[in-house]
């Protein structure tokens, strides 16, 4: 793959071609929402509540406003529309009113003339609470004594899957209990953004955000006005990976700017912001798998319980997701799974990269390994015998049309030539340049992990995406420019758009309109598919423009414009069943193998990965070098799961948020990765395209742990695994906390 | 945050008056790594900043009496890469290198390093009691979250540790610390300078409000040039320690003739492991003996919980740590990067 060079954009499909945003970014450049700034705005701040679960008896904003500088104190009384919002059930207050369900939870705001004044002002903001006996373990959350969190009760979905025998039974059984503790999408650009009231008596909004539309619709929702006078336009977007599919201070500062007739800017901070988004689903999975001597498998059982948190959120299609990737990307005769997302006290889970199957792939993965062992086989081995194909179906029933090239992957990485022995380089060693070991008591071990995961939205939903194209001749040259609403949230989406009109028009120079709401709504840039949907719509209004020039020349326009927009859709899926959670759920699935090397230091339990060996198939790499980031990112955010990063919450309470004590990979901690990138073309994706950004997160993290235990010998039954789960006198908190 | 004033000071007496002057709100800053943190969640609010930075203490140089004398103003990359620490001190300079990262060291001090707060999660979030913070309130770490902190030397009242990797090599190195008070100079032996939380958790050290750190001093000690520091952290850079070890060896023919161990990440304050030393001094120099000198000090340790696992994360760390002084193997971590 050649290096293009930076500014340089040229590239079609397949061509690698560089991100516009790139060097900004490195070198600071780059506006960032949180950069916005309009001359008289004011700051918006957020009361958030301590407690994780008590009743308010009242919000006295009296003092607030009495603090000079303050334009406006604002409670759950100043929400003219819709008072609750949330992405698929309704269930959050824009402003807690009498109950608080979460730490944190926003119970009233503040704006000034300054960020300091607001904060100042908002700690003199009276709430009178009773504190409650937070409800924080989700093993309780469906007992008779616990208290019911929401008025339908605890439970937010249960997904059952059903297959084949009811009561299978087989040569070879193996069970395990696994938990996995609550990662965080630790993105860099906190919650920030900026309302400046119109004169027709709407608002416009500039954030950072994944889902313009959804965004609009549940603030006009909570303002009371016609989506219409709502208008959102993206800001420069800092990280996303799930944690901006859920409002944070959208309606807040729309509601203060409206209010005050003024623009109003938020921007939460660093310690903020992990109380501002929802984190990754906590899980407890309970699996047992059969299989025949010869290791094959005969059936999974699977009981997960998810802890959404709070509030809904996305729970109910993560727990859909955990529940469809049960059992792996494996051919399996006999399902029973049931999926639990449940509410607690905690803090609200929702969308993060992988999205119930990184739970999933923990659990099945580290079950496929015991198998191996069981059935005295090689762990690549097992999952080749086992391994989906196209013509397979899942455990849902739905048959695979498209290339599913698993048992290749594994061969892939399992066929890498292993990394060389120990180097005398301390960074090389587990504990690095600490210095904790010079290869005394050093291990090593190999491990793999391969996910599945499901491409663009599910189980019936009308997932589309819209664009708009113009072309049009300016300075004697044709140029086309392109409107959607798709975000670019840092995965290389604006060169992809540009790619699919270079390749179908021919043109060369092709503007990307910055993303709003003027044009139909594009979907999440989320479940691997904004380059699926947004080519899909790019190319078919492509499509219609090249009628429209009939063959003649673009250049030979004149004052003619060509415009042309389409509202694109995926093929349909279906619900799943609700008792035996069959169906045509997912529209694509995509597939990576992981296979890791790491270095163990046994007397101190700590890790260092010593090589991730990659493969995927991505269908057809739109822009190979975008391809490369996505896997050594995603592979990255894996790597984190499994040995550091965790939101420490001790009674509903986060301990840890901050970038100083919640722990991410630096560049130290990477190894070096290979990489195999198949393009297997799925006959039903535009350009064959297969959704990327979510499978290396999914495989890495079960690959590494697998890996540990392999040097180790322990159990691990546990992300992220700490030292004291390795050290022999740590014994006793294996199975963590 | 609350509004406060920005003076920087030019010199010390300039700088101790203006803290008399608003002894209820001043504070000094160092490099503000610490403070400004504390700052922005609420912790920290001082009315009155005085920056002393600029103060003429920016200098390593040798001490009257032999030894290093280090300005409390000196940055802790310029430390670490100082000929002198890193030929005759390389416990000091691998301990620098082992906190923080490159940007943070540029910036901290060495008077603000020492005084640095702990890193207990209740005593960063103002809306949890903790009698670090508000004396009396009640320390919610001992029943929660607990996995960080300490293991030797805590009371019910505090069960916090000292974060500074810098401050365990001063410790085993046995350096005094020069204070100016409003009383005029005196001379703090570290250990000493830290204190454990008994009833008084509030207090880290046993300065006075209004003492301004101006040097350290490292005495001459010639076992010190053989020295390490080792850390165990849960990501590769860029962490606080779990446990640390900072120690020198003089050992010949087999036997310990004399040795400085102090431990890191277990207690209230950086850990003299004089058990240890003394279990060790004028025995052989064995595996085994270094294994019952880390038995010795660990006799001691009540871990909490869930913190358990720092006892033989201590003693593995001493043990390897001896050995490798003993040995004269391993690379000489303060040549690494960060
Ligand atoms: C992300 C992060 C990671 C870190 N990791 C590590 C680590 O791994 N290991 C480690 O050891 N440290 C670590 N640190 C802490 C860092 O070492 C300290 O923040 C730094 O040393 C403090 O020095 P400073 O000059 O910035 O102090 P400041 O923040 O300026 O001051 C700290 C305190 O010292 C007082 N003070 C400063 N100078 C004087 C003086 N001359 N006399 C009297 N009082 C004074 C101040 O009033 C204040 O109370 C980390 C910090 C951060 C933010
Ligand atoms: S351990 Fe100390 S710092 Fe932490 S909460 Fe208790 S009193 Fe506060």
């Amino acid at each position: 793959m050649t290096t293009p060079r930076v500014g340089e954009r040229t590239g079609r499909i397949g061509d690698s071609t560089a991100r516009p945003d790139g060097t900004p970014k490195v070198t600071g450049a780059f506006a960032f929402s949180s950069d916005l700034y309009l001359t008289g705005m004011l700051w918006g701040v957020t009361v958030r509540a301590p407690h994780p679960r008590a009743e308010i008896h009242g919000v006295d904003v009296g003092p607030a406003l009495a603090v000079r500088g303050v334009a406006a104190a604002l409670t759950a009384e100043d929400v003219p529309g819709r008072a609750v919002y949330g992405l698929d059930v309704p269930d959050q207050p824009v402003l807690a009113r009498d109950t608080v369900r979460y730490q944190g939870e926003p119970v009233a705001l503040v704006a000034a003339d300054h960020p300091e004044t607001a904060r100042r002002a908002a700690a003199e903001v009276a709430v009178d609470y009773t504190v409650l006996e937070p409800l924080t373990d989700p093993r309780r959350a469906l007992d008779d004594g616990s208290p019911q969190l929401h008025p339908g009760g605890n439970l937010v979905r249960h997904v059952p899957i059903r297959r084949g025998d009811p009561q299978p039974t087989a040569e070879v059984v193996v069970t395990g209990e696994y938990t996995v503790g609550m990662q965080d999408q630790a993105f860099l650009g906190p919650e920030s953004g900026l309302a400046v009231p119109a004169a027709d008596g709407g608002v416009d909004l500039y954030i950072a955000t994944q889902w313009l539309h959804v965004d609009r619709d549940q603030v006009a929702a909570a303002l009371g006005l016609a989506p219409e006078l709502v208008r959102l336009h993206l800001s420069g977007v800092g990280g996303a990976f799930g944690a901006r599919e859920d409002l944070s201070m959208q309606i807040h500062a729309c509601l203060l700017a409206l209010r005050t007739g003024r623009p109003v800017k938020m921007v939460y901070s660093r310690e903020e912001s992990f109380f501002g988004h929802v984190h990754r689903h906590p899980a407890i999975l309970r699996y047992e798998h059969g299989a025949t001597r010869e290791g094959r498998l005969v059936y999974v059982k699977a009981e997960i319980l998810l802890d959404g948190g709070a509030y809904a959120s996305t729970s109910q299609a993560v727990a859909g997701n955990a529940a469809t990737h049960a059992a792996g990307p494996y051919e399996v005769p006999n399902a029973h799974v049931d999926v639990y997302a449940l509410y607690t006290n905690n803090p609200p889970c929702g969308a993060m990269r992988g999205f119930g199957a990184v739970q999933a792939c923990f659990g099945y993965e580290s079950q496929m390994d015991r198998l191996a062992a069981a059935c005295g086989l090689d762990p690549a081995e097992i999952r080749i015998r086992n391994a989906m194909r196209e013509g397979s179906a899942a455990i849902t029933g739905q048959v695979l049309d498209f290339p599913a090239p698993v048992a290749e992957l594994v061969r892939r990485v399992r066929d890498r030539p292993l990394p060389p022995q120990r180097s005398t380089d301390l960074r090389a060693m587990p504990g690095g340049v600490g210095g904790t070991t010079h290869g005394e008591d050093v291990v090593r071990g190999v491990g793999y992990g391969v996910s599945i995961k499901n491409v663009c939205f599910s189980e019936g939903f009308d997932d589309f995406a819209t664009a708009r194209v113009r072309l049009e001749v300016t300075g004697g040259e044709p140029v086309a420019t392109v409107f959607t609403a798709a975000c670019e949230v840092g995965q290389g989406l604006v060169t992809v758009q540009e790619q699919v009109v270079r390749t179908e028009l021919g043109v060369d120079r092709v503007m990307i309109a910055p993303a709003d709401t003027s044009v139909g709504g594009a979907g999440s840039s989320s479940a691997s598919r904004q380059t699926y949907m947004t080519t899909g719509a790019v190319r078919a209004a492509c499509a219609k423009v090249r009628d429209r020039l009939a063959g003649r020349d673009p250049a030979s326009l004149g004052d003619e414009v060509i415009d042309a927009t389409v509202e694109w859709r995926h093929r349909p899926t279906s619900p799943l069943d609700p008792v035996t959670g069959q169906g045509f759920a997912h529209v694509q699935y995509a597939f990576a193998a992981h296979r890791a090397v790491v270095d163990v230091d046994l007397g101190l339990g700590l890790v260092k990965v010593v090589e991730l060996a990659t493969a995927q198939d991505v269908g057809k790499a739109v822009n190979p070098l975008a391809v490369a980031g996505q896997i050594h990112g995603g592979s990255a955010q894996g790597l984190g799961l499994a040995l550091m990063e965790e939101i420490q919450v001790r009674d509903g309470e986060i301990v840890n948020p901050s970038f100083t004590d919640y722990l991410i990979p630096t560049v130290l901690d990477m190894p070096p990765m290979s990489l195999d990138v198949l393009e297997l073309a799925d006959p039903n994706a535009p350009y064959g395209v297969r959704g990327v950004g979510e499978p290396p997160t999914i495989s890495s993290t079960p690959a590494i742990v697998a890996a540990v235990r392999a040097a180790t010998g322990r159990n691990l039954n546990r992300v992220p695994v700490r030292p004291e789960h390795i050290t022999a006198e740590g014994l006793s908190v294996e199975a963590g906390r | 945050m609350r509004p406060f004033t920005f003076v920087r000071a030019i010199d010390a007496d300039q700088a101790v008056a203006g803290y008399a002057r608003e002894p209820e709100w001043a504070m000094y800053l160092g490099g503000g790594t610490n403070l400004v943190d504390l700052m922005r969640l609420g912790v920290a609010e001082p009315g009155l900043l005085i920056d002393v930075t600029r103060l003429p203490y920016d200098r390593v140089e040798e001490a009257p009496g032999g030894g290093l004398r280090i300005g409390a103003a000196v940055r802790n990359s310029d430390l670490a890469a100082d000929p002198a620490v890193r030929r005759d001190y390389p416990v000091l300079a691998a301990a620098l290198l082992a906190g923080a990262s490159g940007q943070l060291r540029n910036q901290a001090t060495v008077g603000g390093n020492l005084l640095q707060r702990t890193r207990c999660g209740y005593f960063q979030d103002v809306t949890k009691p903790c009698n670090k913070r508000r004396s009396g309130s009640g320390c919610p770490a001992v029943e929660g979250d607990h996995r960080n902190l300490a293991i030797l030397g805590h009371s019910e009242h505090c069960v916090a540790t000292h974060p500074s990797d810098m401050a365990v090599a001063l410790t085993a190195l046995g350096a005094t610390v020069h204070v100016r008070g409003r009383a005029g100079e005196r001379i703090v032996p570290m250990p000493g300078l830290h204190r454990l939380p008994g009833d008084e958790p509030d207090r880290d050290t046993v300065l006075d409000p209004g003492d301004l750190i101006t040097a350290v001093e490292l005495p001459p000690l010639e076992l010190a040039a053989r020295s390490r520091y080792r850390k165990v952290r849960e990501r590769a850079s860029f962490a606080f320690a779990l446990v640390s070890v900072a120690a020198a060896l003089d050992a010949e023919d087999g036997a310990v003739r004399d040795c400085r161990i102090a431990l890191g990440g277990v207690a209230h304050v950086p850990w003299r492991a004089e058990a240890a030393e003394e279990e060790l001094r004028g025995g052989p120099a064995t595996d085994d003996a270094f294994r019952a000198a880390a038995d010795a000090e660990l006799a001691a340790a009540r871990p909490l919980r869930d913190n358990g696992y720092k006892v033989p994360l201590a003693r593995e760390l001493i043990v390897r740590t001896l050995a490798e002084l003993r040995d004269g193997t391993g690379a000489d971590a303060s040549g690494g990067t960060p």
